[in-house]
């Protein structure tokens, strides 16, 4: 998923435009792993959740959410909600382990859910599970929700994965079977955010995409809808008859306040007890640590923010001009100036936390000298007003983010100097989130853009959307390869990860591919997102994680300590 | 009057019609589109793309597109909104109400503020509290809102914990005297560059009549001054006021934009930025229109206002 | 009465009218204050940055966030350790062009749009004051949003983008002003001694409405240069780095408890500029006003 967007039309440059946001965009996220993840065992241990629902909470995010069908087209935001009205089969806990939830277990191929050959599912159910309307949960939901995300009529959010599974039966009210076309790996993380939707409601209606569902969901999460406010807030209130833990709060709304300095002000005076999705700007970090009563954690995203290139530009079709840009960024300065250290340097793709991640690609470099002796070496002289060329192709380029991200617009600025220190001219031309990340991104029609973009599959570590050469949009391709990048090698390594379900080989299959595209370069990578999000301190239960989109994952198991 | 009433509301209705096209093919033909963010979703391919705008009928020709819009239009189906696939219409209601508490109330203490002000700062002209009142107007009109919002906010909310920072209400908590706390300080924002832009005109308006025969005429006749100020000079300098009043009503669509933004107000002004950014056709429309009666109302209530007012001026 | 004197052709000299005005002019304390800080402030922006041995646009990170007065970068230094002093001279290149250039644009067209359309009105009136109409139609975000999509933006496409945002005010003013006026006496009398149209329009009405003329100016350079930082920051204008002052004090938005100079500074200079450009136009309507006379 990516995320950026950060838009903004107001005068305020810390709006976040609302619906195009991802969180692709903002860079105030920071440091993985960096400390205090978790509150200090001695406040958790004082307190004990209530034994019944108890007061209400109330979570900031910068964009709203307006979207309440989990199986339409929908951004993070929407998740954030999703999460609390409904449930997917199982899900990746912070950890990444994988829990069930409206399954009874998780199937693999140990336990016999799987076939061998990855091809035959089969899942059991939780018995006992109710809507949030009293009807029972049962398979045939199951089965509705996904014959749904396949029917062509439907406007589904996605069909990737889904699109392969034939012969969906309903074997018993707790059970249900379905084969893949193929072996596919990343289906059971695709599951982990596939939320189910009532049959007893959406199939009746006439036009799924326009049923009075959508704005009055009923599902099986911890939290039943209570009402919206358009444009302002979202308010949930406790289902007595979750199937799993908890909920332990009454009452949670969600309000959306459009501006991150403002929203920051918000959490400073308590009109809002969690600073969720984009959370706190990294300029505000050192103020936010002050606050009293508060608790402010630097918490792990799964973004990785990088400069891609379009390879079907003439300036970056030689690898050593990429590996030259590489060696002149200054990318130490980027993350301990402009971000206040809290993200973490990376030179690849996938976040640290994920078990695909190869630890010994090589690391990022700032050389800038080297960079001017292999471009010297490989023919690209300074030609008028210094810049390079090579055969009439000047080493000129623009670059382009959502524009009014002031944190990333530092960052671009910083690189335009590093990069015109050894001979490269790169020119700025930001603009709104429609217009860049429409044709112009999706079309590859741009030289280079800074995105922060999660490359993952869900939680999990299979990139062949990004860096499939089947996958690139501009050549008719599935998928979100607009650097337009291609190699056989990486290509066979990526479909053989994704077809097999033994986790030695499909590591060792990503550690070569990170391995290979770290040599390519079709992106420069940078940093890896960490989230600043904080809470009020007698607050408990917020658990951080790079699997999920938005935190508010596990929202069932906070409650106020006393 | 009636012919003028007539031929007017024909040209209206004209006008109105060359704005929805006009607006609707800008819209259509600028950069961007509502599918830019699902672009972004993980799994997305180009064939779903194009699923996507076929159902929701984007693939068609642009006139084809304005002719649908245009004919459901009329009979008030004004289509949904591809952010939340409500109405139209209901969607500008639920938005409609805030904004209009925000406005009434901004707009009675600009009036009587600025009225005030330039009312005082003509007759003293150039006294201490003129000077104050010009610098004071001009620094209100070089920062932008978003800067006075968050001083306020800063200081009121943040240091002094007197106002809320923003919001309609404590959702909760529905009481009247919840509302009104939340209603100071947007409306007083909201007021400053109202304010000083009233006052400015009216100083001018006030200071051009105090010159005119009729009020040296009326001092003549040993008229006491307080009438003079009352019953003459402050009537017609309040005249050419009525155009700037008139003016002003469509910002009741785009005007507190900024406002609502830094203080977290869920009005029209969010609404249109919200759906321009999202490219959300449907409601960019529904509003263009709506302002666009708006402009036009306004502006025809302050042309029959002036004529009524000054008998020389003549309906045409 | 100076009104009366004002139709005849007059025999006396015009150079004395003129000298009369400047008089007024001068004699106006804080006219001369305003245009003083308007060339101050010109004079600073063109010539300043090749005095100062600060480049606006070198990145100095070691010197972020410098304090003013503290070292050698005498008004600080920004997120990214540029010189402030250099930053704010080249902004001011921008923000003084655009504010200026689209004031004067939209003050023009306003200005001839209204007396026009107000002097004959009919259907030409008519005509004209529905166009206005029209475009008053579109909110200005609107019309922002539209026209900047459809043009390359550099800082001539955008100066005209915000004149043609700000002019229909004007223009709806001085239509209603000069609807009013062509009524009375002195222009009745000036129809019958058989002055032409346009004499009448724009020696006879038109310095009888000069003063809304000039606040609406006065709140057009304001609005213009907001306006220019407000469609930068939508991706429509001035791309980093080129800084404008209204771009600069968006920028300082999230320093406003940490590094508050960063937005006060930019704030002063457009304050000085407004302030300075509205006493000028304070001291111009009362030197071109027949009636007003300062003794």
């Amino acid at each position: 998923m990516t995320d950026d967007a950060r838009a903004d039309f107001g005068c305020s440059p810390t709006m976040i435009h609302g619906d195009m946001s991802r969180r692709r965009l903002l860079g105030a996220t920071a440091a993985v792993g960096a400390s205090g993840l978790l509150l200090p065992v001695a406040a958790r241990a004082a307190s004990k959740p209530p034994t019944r629902p108890t007061g209400h909470m109330t979570i900031g995010f910068s964009q709203e959410p307006t979207v309440f069908n989990p199986l339409m087209p929908h951004i993070e935001v929407d998740q954030g909600v999703h999460w609390n009205l409904f449930s997917p089969l199982w899900l990746a806990n912070e950890k990444g382990e994988l829990v069930p939830q409206l399954a009874a277990e998780v199937p693999t191929i140990a336990n016999g859910g799987i076939s061998k050959d990855g091809l035959s599912w089969r899942v059991k159910l939780r018995p006992g599970v109710k809507w949030h309307d009293g009807q029972p949960f049962s398979a045939s939901d199951v089965k509705f929700s996904f014959d749904l995300l396949n029917n062509p009529k439907f406007r589904a959010w996605s069909r990737g994965g889904y699109e392969l599974m034939r012969d969906i039966k309903v074997e018993s009210p707790t059970e249900i079977t379905w084969t893949m076309a193929k072996p596919y790996a990343p289906m059971i993380s695709i599951l982990c955010w596939t939320f189910m939707v009532p049959e007893h409601i959406l199939g009746k209606a006439a036009d799924p995409n326009t049923s009075p569902f959508n704005q009055a969901p009923v599902g099986t999460g911890a939290f039943m809808w209570k009402q919206r406010v358009p444009g302002d807030h979202i308010t949930l209130e406790a289902n007595p008859h979750y199937f799993g833990t908890g909920p332990y709060l009454q009452e949670i709304v969600f309000k959306y306040i459009p501006d991150l300095t403002v929203m920051f002000t918000q959490f400073q005076t308590g009109a809002i007890d969690y600073i969720g999705l984009q959370g706190i700007t990294a300029d505000h970090y050192a103020q936010a640590k002050k606050l009293k009563d508060r608790t402010v954690v630097v918490g792990p995203a799964p973004f990785v923010e990088s400069i891609m290139m379009n390879l079907s530009k003439p300036q970056f079709k030689d690898q050593v001009v990429r590996e030259a840009l590489y060696y002149g960024m200054d990318n130490k300065t980027i993350v301990e100036q402009i971000y206040y250290g809290l993200p973490k340097l990376t030179s690849s793709y996938l976040p640290t936390q994920s078990w695909a991640y190869n630890p010994h690609v090589a690391p990022h470099v700032y050389d800038p000298a080297k960079a001017k002796s292999i471009l010297d070496a490989a023919g690209w002289k300074p030609g008028s007003g210094g810049i390079r060329e090579k055969n009439g192709v000047r080493l000129s380029f623009q670059n382009s983010t959502t524009a009014g991200n002031h944190v990333r617009e530092q960052a671009q600025q910083l690189l335009q100097q590093n990069w015109q220190d050894i001979g490269v001219e790169m020119k700025i031309k930001n603009m709104p989130p429609a217009v860049i990340w429409g044709d112009y991104f999706n079309m590859s029609h741009y030289d280079t853009v800074m995105v922060g973009e999660d490359f993952m599959t869900g939680p999990d570590p299979d990139v062949s959307q990004f860096f499939l050469s089947a996958a690139i949009p501009a050549k008719g391709g599935a998928g979100q390869n607009t650097m337009e990048y291609t190699n056989p090698v990486v290509d066979k390594l990526l479909q053989e990860g994704a077809s097999t379900f033994d986790h030695t080989t499909r590591q060792k299959d990503y550690w070569k591919a990170a391995e290979l595209i770290r040599h390519d370069l079709p992106l420069l990578a940078i940093f890896q997102y960490a989230t600043i999000e904080g809470t009020k301190k007698n607050l408990m239960g917020y658990a951080p994680s790079v699997y999920v989109s938005t935190n508010t994952w596990n929202v069932n198991t906070w409650y106020w300590a006393t | 009057m009636i012919r003028f009433l007539l031929r007017r509301l024909a040209q209206s209705l004209l006008l109105l019609w060359l704005v929805s096209v006009i607006g609707f093919a800008v819209l259509h033909l600028a950069p961007g589109g509502p599918l830019a963010e699902f672009t972004l979703i993980p799994g997305m391919t180009t064939a779903q793309l194009k699923l996507i705008a076929h159902q929701m009928g984007l693939d068609r020709p642009l006139p084809v597109q304005y002719w649908e819009w245009f004919r459901r239009m009329l009979v008030g189906n004004w289509g949904r909104s591809y952010r939340d696939s409500q109405p139209v219409l209901d969607v500008i209601a639920s938005h409609l109400g805030p904004t209009l508490e925000l406005m009434v109330s901004s707009t009675i203490i600009a009036i009587l503020l600025g009225t005030w002000v330039g009312v005082l700062g003509a007759i003293r002209r150039y006294s201490v509290f003129d000077y104050l009142a010009t610098v004071g107007a001009m620094i209100a009109l070089s920062i932008p809102t978003f800067w006075f919002g968050l001083v306020v906010i800063y200081i009121f909310s943040v240091e002094l914990a007197w106002l809320p920072a923003g919001n309609l209400y404590t959702i909760g908590n529905g009481s009247f005297v919840d509302y009104a706390v939340h209603l100071i300080s947007p409306s007083i924002v909201l007021a400053l560059v109202t304010i000083a832009i009233w006052s400015r005109y009216l100083r001018a308006s006030m200071l051009e009549v105090v010159n005119q025969d009729y009020i040296r005429t009326a001092r003549a006749k040993g008229m006491p001054e307080r009438t003079i100020l009352f019953r003459h000079t402050i009537r017609n300098a309040l005249l050419p006021m009525i155009t700037i009043a008139g003016l002003q009503l469509p910002t009741l669509l785009s005007g507190a934009l900024v406002t609502e933004t830094v203080f977290t107000w869920p009005g029209m002004g969010r609404l249109f930025l919200d759906s321009i950014g999202y490219r959300d056709y449907p409601v960019v429309m529904g509003i263009l229109m709506f302002s666009a009666v708006l402009v036009l109302l306004g502006n025809l209530i302050a042309d029959l206002l002036y004529a009524a007012a000054d008998p020389r001026i003549r309906l045409d | 009465m100076a009104v009366a004197a004002d139709i005849t052709p007059r025999e006396s000299p015009k150079r004395r009218a003129r000298n009369r005005a400047l008089a007024r002019f001068v004699r106006h304390r804080l006219a001369l204050f305003g245009l003083g800080a308007i060339i101050v402030l010109v004079l600073l922006c063109a010539v300043g940055p090749y005095l100062w041995p600060y480049n606006d646009l070198r990145i100095d990170i070691s010197h972020r966030f410098a304090v003013p007065f503290m070292s050698a970068h005498i008004l600080g230094a920004d997120a990214l350790g540029r010189d402030l002093f250099a930053r704010l001279m080249i902004a001011g290149r921008v923000s003084l062009t655009v504010g200026f250039a689209a004031m004067a644009i939209s003050t023009v067209i306003g200005t001839l749009v209204g007396t026009v359309a107000g002097y004959f009105g009919g259907a030409v009136g008519s005509m004209l004051m529905r166009f206005v109409d029209a475009v008053l139609c579109f909110p200005s975000i609107f019309l922002l949003l539209a026209l900047a999509a459809f043009v390359q933006p550099n800082l001539f496409t955008i100066t005209l983008v915000i004149a043609a945002t700000a002019w229909m005010e004007v223009a709806r003013v001085v239509e209603a002003q000069i609807r009013s006026l062509r009524e009375r006496d002195f222009a009745l009398a000036a129809r019958v001694l058989g002055a032409s149209d346009a004499h009448i329009m724009f020696r006879e009405l038109l310095p009888n409405a000069i003063a809304p003329i000039v606040v609406a100016s006065t709140l057009n350079v304001a609005r213009a240069i907001l306006l220019e930082a407000y469609v930068s920051f939508l991706g429509y204008g001035i791309q980093p780095p080129t800084p404008s002052w209204g771009n600069m004090l968006n920028n300082a938005q999230e320093y406003l408890a940490t590094a508050p100079w960063l937005a006060l500074l930019p704030g002063l200079f457009i304050i000085l500029a407004v302030t300075g450009f509205n006493f000028v136009g304070d001291g111009l309507r009362d030197a071109l006003d027949p009636r007003l006379d300062i003794t």
